[in-house]
């Protein structure tokens, strides 16, 4: 592949998990800057393996996992800090006595390292981006007390905070009504766009995110496509990963089909 | 009541109560949001054994429960971050094996020994001028290492894959976590006891969790609330001669209580369910 721009995240036939369970098995992908890339497969495909990769929270058991210079095949990289995560919801307690900003400031503890304190830079950095997110009028709220919607907007603020160069999303949208979903996808593409961000956004809803993204991955515990969307989502390929049920209709709109129409 | 500020005794009970009522409910803090609520009974337990041992060999009964508790948070952190078990589970079971320990150990004893009685139940009104030096020294440690480590400590509480991933040693402040909680339970044998150490690290904390939003702010209620109420406890202990202990425990239950009336908390939802 002739890119010209930068290569920042490169797997080499690295594999994931355990001995006996392995989660991602032989992957070869590589991830350029500024890149938005859907990452899709079925419930347990490795998905989230995949981004757990990229974080520095999994080494990888065979093969190598290059993020920006460095040779990530042991864990804690000082790469970390880098990386900007929303993680699926539900992991956080919704009644945590905690404000909207005393939660984005997080967002600057790791690259602020052991010892030091946040001072007036780190303050500004994390109002700067409540407001990319348009949560500044929040800023001392209770988290616990704002909308599902509200709250994933908070936690990519926290995740901005951390200036990352890449933003990795684990199904942002789930839980969320259909507006609120809308709506998160629009600022994780708005944010691409603005910062130059890469964002590795995970998503079962491919027909949300189809006209977005640059490339999709699709897994199923195998690396089975990354290309653009029009070149993975094809019914001989969709097939082997999700079953014959999934078709794409005329107006390219993936969805399950009904046998109880058809026979 | 004047009269009794002039002992000596007076003095270094209340300033005891003080510092373990303040040490105690800081890391309370973080106990209660990291979810470790059963840790410090467990560890409480298990330096009683330490104690007990202590006592029947003739060793330092404090070094011995120091690392009974150390040993019981270890295992426990160690069995959380392997994900063999569930951490209540653990923690039960070491729980009362450690209790079993302690039992056999007295049993073990051939005379009746108070003073290890006294480490169940406590005696803040017997501290003595050395053991104030111990529980000072113990405490600026202990507060020092809270103060370094605020912001890892307040974010694994919150979220600790998150902080691990944004880059900050998550487990091994976890561990400094664990063994802080050890350390603050070993200094507080002596004044408030093994078995009610545990509701002077829970209450404070989740009284103050009842009436804030901020962290911050939850920090300086639930110290407040801590040290108040063990001052206020051994007050009500010397001028009704009851025992310390459950003065300080009871009065800061029934603040909790109160505080679950007045809690935001708990009017936002009620204004929630009456929009519906």
């Amino acid at each position: 592949m002739s890119d010209p721009r930068e290569p920042i995240i490169r797997f080499d036939h690295a594999s994931f998990g355990f001995p006996g369970l392995i989660a991602l098995s032989d992957i070869s992908l590589t991830i350029y800057e500024g890149e938005f890339l859907g990452v899709i497969g079925p419930n347990g495909s490795g998905k989230t393996t995949l981004c757990r990769a990229v974080l520095g929270l999994l080494a990888p058991v065979q093969g190598h996992l290059h993020i920006f210079d460095c040779a990530c095949d042991k864990l804690r990289c000082y790469h970390r800090a880098k990386i900007g995560y929303l993680p699926q919801k539900g992991v956080v307690d919704r009644n945590f006595p905690v404000t909207v900003l005393e939660t984005v400031m997080m967002g600057r503890y790791g690259a602020l390292g052991l010892f030091k304190r946040p001072g007036r830079t780190d303050h500004a950095i994390a109002l700067e981006a409540l407001t990319q997110v348009g949560m500044e009028a929040h800023k001392d709220d209770a988290l616990g007390l704002l909308s599902g919607g509200q709250q994933q907007r908070v936690f990519i603020a926290r995740a901005l905070a951390q200036q990352p160069k890449v933003l990795i999303l684990d199904e942002p949208t789930t839980g969320l009504d259909i507006t609120a979903q809308h709506n998160v996808i629009e600022l994780v593409q708005h944010l691409h766009d603005q910062l130059k961000l890469t964002v590795l956004l995970i998503t079962h809803d491919i027909n949300m995110i189809r006209s977005r993204v640059d490339r999709l991955v699709l897994l199923k515990t195998k690396l089975f496509a990354a290309a653009p969307p029009a070149d993975v989502l094809k019914p001989e390929i969709l097939h082997q990963v999700y079953g014959k049920e999934l078709v794409i209709t005329e107006n390219d709109l993936v969805i399950v089909e009904d046998y109880h129409h058809h026979h | 009541m004047l009269d009794l500020l002039a002992y000596d005794f007076m003095q270094r009970s209340l300033l005891a109560a003080a510092m373990v009522g303040g040490l105690c409910s800081i890391i309370g803090v973080f106990v209660v949001l990291r979810g470790l609520a059963f840790v410090g009974a467990g560890t409480s337990h298990a330096a009683f054994a330490g104690v007990a041992l202590g006592y029947l060999m003739g060793w330092p009964p404090l070094l011995l429960a120091l690392v009974f508790g150390l040993a019981t948070v270890w295992i426990t952190g160690w069995v959380e971050e392997k994900g063999r078990m569930k951490l209540d589970v653990s923690i039960g079971i070491l729980y009362t094996t450690t209790m079993a320990l302690g039992i056999l150990f007295i049993g073990l004893m051939k005379t009746y020994n108070a003073e290890v009685y006294g480490y169940l139940f406590g005696s803040v009104l017997s501290v003595t001028p050395e053991e104030l030096r111990i529980i000072g020294a113990l405490s600026i440690l202990v507060l020092g290492l809270i103060l370094l480590f605020a912001k890892e400590l307040y974010f694994i509480a919150f979220d600790q894959e998150m902080a691990e991933a944004s880059g900050v040693p998550a487990r091994q402040i976890f561990f400094l976590l664990l063994t802080l909680v050890a350390l603050t339970v070993v200094v507080s044998l002596k004044t408030v006891g093994a078995i009610l150490v545990f509701a002077m690290i829970l209450i404070p904390a989740s009284t103050a969790y009842q009436l804030t939003h901020s962290l911050r702010t939850l920090t300086l209620y639930s110290a407040t609330i801590g040290i108040s109420t063990s001052v206020a406890g051994v007050l009500i202990s010397a001028i009704w001669d009851v025992p310390s202990g459950p003065a300080i425990v009871l009065l800061a239950t029934s603040i909790f209580f109160i505080s679950l009336f007045f809690s935001p908390k708990r009017v936002k939802r009620t204004g929630a369910a009456h929009a519906h």
